[in-house]
């Protein structure tokens, strides 16, 4: 019972939404179940990650700190989506730095997904 | 394992795509119906299902492309929701 | 016969997710499934308001919720954080934060984001309504 997955699809940059902070919510909660878990980011979602985000200037709390704690929370599954660095000109060393972070490809993504037990999306 | 994606935007689809596998089956709801309407889908063998009701709504239900599209009701789409593994909200 | 449980994030008045979330829940009862839980989450904690006020010939959607909850005997839950947030407030959280009023519909509780992690653990299905 204890053992069923999750996988948490970060697939839109923020601040326009809050949909970033609020999966990343879901995942440390999702964490404290030990619920085994993936954070995944797609499409523009790799936005999430990256380095030098400053919306504080909007009067935005930032959460991207937030993803370097998941391997303390227990998340070490964090993967990203190569296509959507490349088709958004960015490469991992621009990403904050986190433990065990990997860039898959889509059709890596594509079983990943078919073998979670949930899937979110927000 | 089986997965239905569902999809409500019409823009999502295109963007859902490349992480559906061959198996899956994908459920246009809401907005997203409008696709059923027009040209073809890229689909890679997925199962392509489309909510009747929300093609009644807007008019639409003429327009689908039968062969590629199967119209679903509410109560086929609580079925299909227990004939694949899992719903994903492709949001 | 199944265990759903669903989580609604869709705002209820600006877009189509709550209606189709009830639509829903009413058939998956009708065939017999077991519902657990329903789970309110960003925008979609904001039908927990008793205070809507619809044109009369609109439907009101906490009623419907609250209908469905009463008559079938279902939780409704919309996430602490979230509803604050957004101005829903029980009697106790409205004391907690020192405000005049509290507006949470009785048919709804407030409650952690636990209850969504357990209603994965729990349910055969969750299906999202964004």
């Amino acid at each position: 019972m204890m053992n069923k997955s999750i996988c948490i699809v970060f697939n839109k940059a923020p601040y326009g939404s809050q949909a970033g902070r609020e999966l990343l919510d879901i995942a440390l909660m999702a964490a404290a179940f030990d619920m085994p878990i993936t954070a995944l980011f797609v499409e523009q979602g790799v936005y999430q990650l990256l380095k030098g985000q400053e919306p504080d200037i909007l009067d935005i709390k930032n959460h991207s700190a937030t993803f370097k704690a998941l391997p303390l929370y227990g998340i070490e599954d964090i993967l990203v989506e190569e296509d959507a660095l490349q088709k958004f000109n960015l490469n991992v060393q621009e990403l904050v730095e986190i433990d065990g972070l990997k860039t898959i490809s889509s059709s890596h993504a594509q079983s990943l997904l078919a073998n979670s037990d949930f899937i979110l999306t927000l | 394992m089986k997965s239905l994606y569902i999809i409500n935007q019409p823009q999502k689809l295109n963007q859902a795509l490349p992480f559906i596998s061959e198996q899956d089956g994908i459920l246009l709801i809401e907005d997203a119906v409008v696709v059923a309407t027009y040209g073809s889908v890229q689909a890679n063998h997925q199962t392509l299902y489309v909510l009747v009701e929300d093609l009644i709504a807007r008019g639409l239900k003429d327009k689908v492309g039968v062969e590629q599209w199967n119209l679903v009701d509410y109560p086929q789409f609580v079925e299909l929701t227990l004939q694949y593994d899992k719903s994903v909200s492709w949001l | 016969m199944a265990t759903y449980s669903l989580l609604v994030t869709a705002n209820p008045y600006s877009s189509q997710g709550q209606l189709r979330a009830i639509q829903f829940a009413k058939t998956l009862l009708e065939q017999g499934h077991e519902l657990m839980r329903v789970f309110f989450y960003a925008d979609g904690v904001l039908v927990a308001s008793r205070l809507h006020a619809p044109p009369a010939d609109e439907i009101n959607l906490t009623k419907a919720w609250a209908k469905l909850a009463i008559e079938k005997d279902i939780e409704l839950i919309a996430c602490v954080t979230a509803a604050n947030k957004r101005g829903i407030v029980n009697v106790a959280e409205a004391e907690r934060n020192a405000l005049t009023g509290n507006n949470l519909d009785p048919a709804f509780e407030i409650s952690g984001l636990g209850q969504l992690t357990e209603a994965m653990l729990n349910s055969d299905r969750l299906i999202t309504f964004g």
